[in-house]
């Protein structure tokens, strides 16, 4: 089984690395000393001798002004992809694909978690951590990785797809034929 | 000593009978008995004495302490952190402001940094030297640049040392090999202290004859004999008593050391050992170590004027503290590099040089002990479980952990700054606090306080603190019944009425809220948002105790949950820290990360030991918990949470609930932004009133500090099977954007409403049915 299984993680890799380039988007950032407060202080504290401590900054620290966000956050906020990987993170994941190329995964996997926490809100960063456990057999660990690179494929159909396929091999993998077939249909449906 | 043993000898009587002659001889025999029992005692002393000081000698050489390193800082395009900041992390990493060009140097002007690396063993690989350019600007590195060493777009500077688990003498030093050490040192300290070391067998009678007139001219000890491998077994006993039987023992033991081991054995032994200054507590030994402590730099990039000042202060460590007797410190420097130039070690020109340089000495020594004791106690507690203390002590390991110093800095500052202004009087005098950050998609502790004075390292209430958790548990009971799209969504009306519970035992139970106030219904989203107590244990009871129980235990609750409905209103005893690991599921759309503090721990010579990989593990149904997040989001807007606005910028968003439990006794806050999690807490120790609620406690704590921090804002993908719809909230139906009442929520698939409204109020549905038919 676990013959049949490798091919089909190459291929998804294949998938990955195209996928990669279409992710659009990133988080919003806010750095600490931009940005605008709501301006009037109300009292919060029933009873306290002197209202919350409003905002100061702890120093300033260029002349630089912070760059333009977007409007002030009203309404809970969401949206439909996860970050796209930055040049720095992707580094870190080529040089993890070539370690897994070497068959050294534990290497792999440290390199990955390096990228992880540099980009934690993209969809590759944990596919290929699920990768790297799949050539390190655990298929737990594995499945789980793959799982959450999916909650962060959000309307991204090239990921989505290759994180279902997947999801699929390693479920078939561990003898979860029904999980595996669902998983299947999850990715054909796309 | 054999006065000592012809004294303490047996002594047998000889028979009477014998004459003169007898007498005599049994005189000598009696003296070759006494010679004999002497030389055996003195042989058998001289065993001992062995045996002690090769143990010593051998113990000595390997006892190191561990280190525990801070998260090494990442430098790339983009990295998220402020110029103050980063200015703030080279320091603490031992780097110096100077020209940028030498190794272990920076040079700042504006936010234009230029950063020189002396580069650092990690466990997955070295990170070698480089020279690096960069801009900070919106609290962002831009234009990260490799000007020297291998190009790279990602960097990382050493790690700060932040803690030492030492052995129980408390004795620090980093061992250095002679190999290694420049050899200028150990010339130095030859002429200085010992200028025969290479020729004699231990001691130097000769030298201790000329010391010992010199001394008897000047009426005082002005010069002392001792070779090196004397000091060195000084060292090992450290009474300093000045006995005759002592120095005869220290020179037995200094011939029986040279007879075992080769002079570079000692001589490196000897560099590890030297007593050089003390830090508090802790001693300083080994010249590795004195040249970190005293000038930030390894001991093979120091200069002359280093070297000599180090050797010169071995006569004296505190008399010659070149921090506190700089003048004292200068000359006896001065003389060492006369010594050197006259030895022929280095040229008049070197010398002269050398003598015009200033001490080089930093302020304070970059590590210093015991900064962060609340971390470094979660830290030991996670090492208990794979690694024994003894060998924490001793055997050197390198410990890197995942504290973040620049987050640390902040949480700490908000503790501090925050606490003096919440509360009054004595309560204000009285209140406590702890902050608990970590990573939201790591699982990795950045920041740990554990009390408002963090330097102090007493009760650590961020671990230890165990206090009912309020309306923290409420996300959780609303997870509970999200899960069963069928019956509930985020505009069900919940119940906002008084009920009274009725026990077997006749006892009853009658919940209220907070203001006392009764709503009617609500949809659930706001019933969540505003933390009204009424509705949550309604829908409690309606999806069952036992089934938010479920929920609390996947989440990684792991103490004692109580069957009572209290436990829908937190009657759930919990510390800071075992909140931030129940919150991180919540946070990551449903997939539980194991909190960590340590990533890896090696050995002395970087070999991994152990590694503490990243986890997830999914407990709950991603769909279900965004629509929980879509309401803890609510209520950093209009909830219970929004005054962390007048704080926090606008723009960052943020999801997070308020705790607070009878009287104000512990008032929380949980939350999270795109990249971190954090849990507040503030109470009192003996568990009093204090009449503040989560928002009028830990929510001012938690914001001053999330807004001192650069970072993403909280901005959930939409997961796979949910939608979001325009709704009408209090009608439960669809209705259009741009209705006063539309407010646009998240619906797992199929659970949206199927009623259309117009803004007015009209029915529309059938007439979109009926066009929807017609495409299909």
């Amino acid at each position: 089984m676990k013959m049949r299984f490798v091919p089909c993680v190459i291929m998804t890799t294949a998938v990955l690395a195209l996928a990669g380039c279409a992710a659009p988007g990133g988080s919003i950032y806010v750095p600490a000393g931009g940005g605008s407060r709501v301006p009037v202080q109300p009292s919060v504290t029933p009873g306290a001798e002197e209202p919350v401590p409003v905002w100061e900054q702890e120093k300033p620290e260029t002349s630089a002004p912070a760059p333009v966000t977007p409007p002030a956050a009203t309404a809970p906020s969401y949206r439909d992809s996860g970050d796209s990987l930055s040049p720095a993170a992707l580094s870190l994941v080529r040089e993890a694909d070539r370690l897994l190329d070497q068959g050294n995964a534990p290497a792999a996997i440290t390199k990955l978690e390096r990228a992880q926490r540099i980009a934690p809100r993209s969809a590759e960063v944990y596919f290929k951590l699920s990768e790297a456990y799949v050539q390190s057999q655990q298929l737990g660990r594995a499945e789980q990785f793959a799982l959450k690179g999916l909650s962060l494929a959000g309307n991204n159909t090239g990921l989505q797809r290759a994180g279902w396929i997947l999801l699929a091999d390693i479920r078939r993998a561990r003898g979860n034929v029904a999980g595996a077939t669902e998983a299947e249909a999850k990715a054909s449906a796309l | 000593m054999k006065k000592k043993s012809a004294s303490s000898g047996p002594r047998k009587k000889s028979p009477r009978k014998s004459p003169r002659r007898q007498k005599r001889s049994g005189f000598w025999r009696f003296l070759l008995r006494a010679f004999i029992i002497g030389v055996v005692l003195l042989a058998g002393w001289m065993v001992y004495l062995d045996a002690v000081i090769s143990d010593r000698f051998e113990g000595r050489r390997f006892e190191v302490p561990s280190r525990v390193y801070a998260r090494p800082l990442e430098l790339y395009d983009g990295a998220s952190i402020g110029a103050a900041a980063l200015e703030r992390e080279l320091k603490l990493s031992g780097f110096r402001k100077g020209d940028g060009v030498r190794a272990g140097s920076y040079r700042r002007n504006g936010g234009r940094f230029v950063i020189s690396t002396r580069g650092f063993s990690f466990p997955d690989g070295d990170e070698p030297r480089r020279r690096l350019a960069l801009t900070i600007s919106g609290d962002r590195v831009r234009n990260f640049a490799v000007v020297s060493g291998p190009a790279s777009p990602i960097v990382r500077l050493e790690p700060a040392q932040i803690g030492g688990i030492y052995p129980s003498h408390k004795e620090d030093r980093i061992l250095v090999r002679l190999d290694d050490v420049p050899a200028l040192l150990p010339a130095t300290l030859m002429v200085v202290e010992d200028r025969h070391f290479y020729d004699h067998f231990g001691i130097a009678p000769l030298s201790i004859a000329r010391a010992m007139l010199a001394n008897l001219r000047a009426g005082r000890i002005v010069q002392g004999g001792s070779t090196l491998t004397q000091q060195l077994v000084k060292n090992f006993f450290l009474t300093r008593d000045q006995t005759l039987l002592r120095k005869g023992n220290e020179a037995l033991m200094s011939v029986l050391l040279e007879l075992h081991y080769d002079k570079d054995d000692i001589l490196e032994t000897y560099l590890n050992e030297v007593y050089l200054g003390q830090a508090g507590t802790r001693s300083i030994n080994g010249l590795g170590l004195a040249s970190q402590f005293y000038f930030g730099e390894s001991l093979k990039d120091l200069g002359v004027h280093q070297i000599a000042l180090l050797v010169g202060m071995i006569k004296g460590p505190s008399y010659y503290n070149p921090r506190r007797h700089p003048d004292r410190a200068l000359t006896r420097r001065n003389l060492v590099i006369s010594e050197m130039e006259d030895a022929g070690l280095i040229d008049s020109v070197q010398a002269t040089r050398a003598r015009g340089l200033p001490l080089g000495v930093t302020e304070k020594p970059s590590y210093s002990e015991d900064r962060y004791p609340a971390y470094i106690d979660l830290v030991r507690r996670h090492l208990a479980r794979d690694y024994r203390e003894e060998d924490l002590r001793s055997h050197g390991l390198r410990i890197f952990t995942t504290l973040n110093p620049t987050i640390q800095y902040a949480a700490e500052f908000a503790v501090k700054d925050t606490l003096p202004r919440i509360g009054y009087g004595e309560v204000r005098k009285a209140l406590e606090a702890a902050l608990v950050v970590t990573a939201k998609d790591t699982g990795e502790v950045v920041a740990l306080v554990g009390g408002r004075d963090p330097d102090f390292a007493g009760f650590n209430r961020a671990l230890d603190a165990q206090r009912p958790i309020g309306s923290l548990v409420k996300p959780f009971v609303y997870l509970s019944a999200l899960s069963r799209p069928e019956k509930y969504t985020l505009i069900t009306p919940v119940q906002d009425r008084s009920f009274t519970l009725e026990f077997d035992d006749g006892k009853r139970w009658q919940p209220k809220n907070y203001d006392g106030k009764e709503r009617g219904p609500v949809p659930l989203h706001e019933a969540l948002s505003h933390s009204y107590n009424l509705p949550a244990v309604r829908v409690g009871l309606d999806v069952g105790i036992a089934a938010v129980k479920d929920t609390l235990q996947a989440f990684g609750v792991t103490s004692d949950i109580s069957e009572y409905p209290s436990m829908l209103l937190g009657a759930v005893s919990m510390t800071p820290v075992s909140v931030a690991q129940m919150y991180q599921g919540l946070a990551t759309s449903g997939f539980n990360t194991p909190l960590r503090t340590i990533r890896e721990v090696t050995d002395a010579g970087g070999e991994a030991l152990t590694r503490y990989s990243l986890e997830v593990d999914q407990v709950a149904d991603p769909a279900a918990v965004h629509l929980v997040q879509y309401a803890m989001q609510e209520t950093m807007h209009e909830g219970t949470g929004k005054s962390a606005y007048y704080t926090v910028p606008k723009e960052l968003s943020l999801a997070g609930k308020t705790g607070t439990t009878d009287d104000g006794r512990d008032s929380w806050f949980a939350g999270f932004s795109g990249d971190l999690l954090a849990v507040a807490w503030v109470g009192r120790d003996d568990n009093g009133p204090t009449s503040l609620t989560g928002a009028s406690g830990a929510l001012p704590v938690w914001s001053r500090f999330m807004a001192q921090v650069p970072q993403h804002g909280f901005s959930p993908v939409v997961p796979d099977g949910v939608s979001y719809h325009w709704v009408n909230d209090r009608e439960q139906a669809l209705t259009d954007e741009n209705c006063d009442n539309a407010r646009r929520v998240p619906f797992i698939s199929g659970s949206e409403p199927e009623r259309k409204i117009s803004c007015s109020g009209a029915l529309q549905r059938r007439i979109q049915g009926w066009f929807e038919g017609l495409f299909r």
